[in-house]
């Protein structure tokens, strides 16, 4: 058995660490170095890609599933309104922001608001039109704070108020539109006027032949139509 | 009983800060006895300062001030949310109000008569020793034998404490009792010895006389005496490093594991008034008593201020070492208790003795 036994010290070093102690403390007192944020009252500065709550513009949506089709916890729903918007479970959401990520238009909007509460489980289900207006904040803070690693971690406190829903540029949409690039291949199925999300494809009847027409407004460059279509018809030209 | 209120107004506090609303009130009929009774000399020392309303400031003060202190060397922030604009200072009235109105419980193993009487009789040991403490002119009962008769008085207050902790009947409350035997027995002899150095420097047990002779503070006259005296407060206040009996993290508050409610409240501040108890001991032996600078408007309010602020500004100084020091192993205590602490305690007496034999002190 090793016997561990306590360093030995002479009088005078004791006594050094005993007052090295000793000032540690009374310079702790004197000027704390405490980093606690005192929350309601001061709150943390966070950056503008946050993932907070999320709110929905229901103009910019072209219910094209993306948000439903990727969210890892199945938290969205695509309900009917006016077309389909999601609808978000906030008892499953995992806040990973995904939806937001995959929105080509926009519609989906990250804010810095991360309190916020349910008074139950049906009310924390959010629909579409629930998540277009900004919720009231009661904001108590007058100060925002930031961690500084330098060296040592340090508070910096600013007298502001944060702006919790920051602007969103919407995403660029691809410099691509649909097009018929083969018209002859054209079976006049309608595959692709069923399959776009955006209803950007239009069939006229002419006779024996259908005619596409291509909203190229609406159209966000999906691809959809060019893989179901089953003779090659439609593919992505530059705009 | 015409002849009661003459004997209380003659022998009154005499504050010309109060005075003419106290020669106001005299002339009401009823309230001029409550006045008088109030302002009575050995009334005022064991009611008001430095007895009972001292010690409820002392105890709302202090332990929110290590509380404090504690947070601010710990990167916390301590309490706060309760009376905001003062720092939280009313944190401690609301853990009072909790105290009050929590059940207490009694539980089925201990011994009921003595586990509830036992905290209550507590404040004997607590409250006995202000009589013997003057404060200048305000004083309950002068005697020859004051500061060992004070010294007696407060080593009472563990056996209390045992007697909890054997009341309690509890594994933690029974280790807790055992430590606080062992650690009783580790102080109590350096601590009587130190007092009795400064007994024999200032030739008397009379706190009037010890306080007349100290145009030098005895911490400079005996500084060993002086340093034994204070590690031996630490030692039986049980505060860090020496807070073995109580140990949290160990014993879970060794004798008091048990209570709860109010009998806890009473239980808890017991250390912090045998603190203020020792730190008045200490003031009158080291730091000059009720000397100070005179303040003719607080007429002889100006004493017991003086004495009750040096003992106060010592406990908020004792309470840092809370956060400085971690705890000692029971073993390491009573090695340093029985060797150090009583060899050094008995070189200060050897150093009173040396200091009165060639003479330095009248």
């Amino acid at each position: 058995m090793k016997k561990i036994k306590a360093e030995k010290l002479g009088l005078t070093e004791s006594v050094k660490r005993h007052l090295e102690a000793i000032g540690v403390v009374v310079g702790e007192v004197i000027v704390p170095s405490t980093i606690t944020i005192h929350y309601p009252r001061e709150r943390r500065k966070l950056p503008d890609n946050f993932r907070g709550l999320i709110l929905f513009d229901n103009k910019a949506c072209i219910s094209c599933f993306r948000c439903a089709h990727i969210c890892p916890a199945n938290a969205i729903v695509m309900e009917h309104r006016i077309a389909y918007f999601p609808s978000i479970d906030y008892a499953k959401c995992i806040f990973c922001h995904f939806c937001v990520d995959s929105c080509p238009t926009g519609a989906l909007r990250p804010t810095k608001i991360h309190d916020f509460v349910y008074k139950d489980m049906d009310e924390m289900v959010v629909h579409s039109e629930e998540m277009v207006e900004t919720p009231e904040i009661v904001r108590e803070d007058s100060f925002t704070v930031e961690y500084v690693f330098d060296g040592d971690v340090q508070l910096v406190k600013k007298k502001e108020k944060e702006e919790l829903v920051p602007e969103v540029k919407p995403p660029e949409r691809p410099p691509k539109v649909a097009a018929a690039l083969n018209p002859e291949n054209c079976i006049s199925c309608r595959l692709c006027v069923a399959a776009c999300p955006t209803f950007a494809i239009s069939a006229k009847e002419e006779k024996t032949k259908i005619i596409l027409e291509i909203n190229v407004d609406r159209c966000t460059a999906c691809s959809i139509c060019n893989k179901i279509c089953p003779t090659s018809t439609l593919g992505l030209v530059d705009r | 009983m015409p002849g009661m209120l003459e004997i209380m107004v003659q022998n009154m506090v005499n504050i010309p800060l109060i005075q003419p609303l106290v020669d106001v009130l005299l002339k009401i009929p009823v309230i001029n006895y409550i006045v008088a009774l109030i302002l009575w000399r050995p009334i005022f020392a064991v009611l008001i300062i430095p007895g009972l309303g001292a010690i409820m400031l002392v105890l709302m003060i202090i332990v929110w001030w290590e509380r404090k202190l504690t947070a601010r060397v710990q990167w916390r922030v301590g309490p706060l949310e309760v009376s905001r604009p003062i720092g939280g200072i009313m944190q401690v009235m609301a853990d009072g109000m909790r105290y009050f109105f929590q059940e207490v419980i009694v539980h089925r193993n201990a011994h009921a008569i003595y586990f509830i009487q036992l905290p209550i009789l507590a404040f004997l040991p607590v409250l006995l020793p202000i009589l013997l403490i003057p404060a200048g002119p305000v004083y309950a009962i002068r005697s020859d034998y004051a500061i060992p008769a004070i010294v007696a008085l407060i080593a009472l207050i563990p056996v209390v404490i045992i007697a909890m902790g054997w009341a309690s009947n509890n594994r933690f409350a029974y280790i807790g009792a055992i430590r606080e035997a062992f650690m009783y027995f580790a102080y109590e002899i350096p601590l009587i010895f130190a007092v009795l150095a400064m007994m024999v420097l200032y030739g008397s047990g009379d706190p009037f006389v010890i306080v007349e002779k100290q145009t030098v503070p005895g911490i400079l006259l005996n500084p060993v005496a002086a340093l034994t005296f204070i590690i031996a407060t630490v030692m039986a206040t049980s505060r860090l490093p020496f807070e073995i009996p109580e140990a949290d993290q160990e014993i879970a508050f060794g004798p008091f594991v048990e209570y709860s409610g109010i009998l806890f409240g009473l239980v808890m501040t017991l250390a912090y008034e045998k603190l203020y108890l020792m730190s008045l001991l200490l003031t009158i032996l080291f730091l000059g008593g009720w000397n100070g600078i005179a303040i003719p408007i607080l007429g002889d309010f100006m004493p017991p201020f003086w004495l009750f602020l040096k003992a106060f500004v010592f406990m908020l100084i004792i309470s840092l070492l809370r956060s400085i020091y971690a705890r000692y192993r029971l073993d390491q205590a009573l090695r340093i208790g029985w060797s150090s602490i009583l060899a050094i305690s008995i070189i200060s007496i050897a150093i009173s003795y040396a200091l009165v034999l060639t003479g330095w002190l009248p």
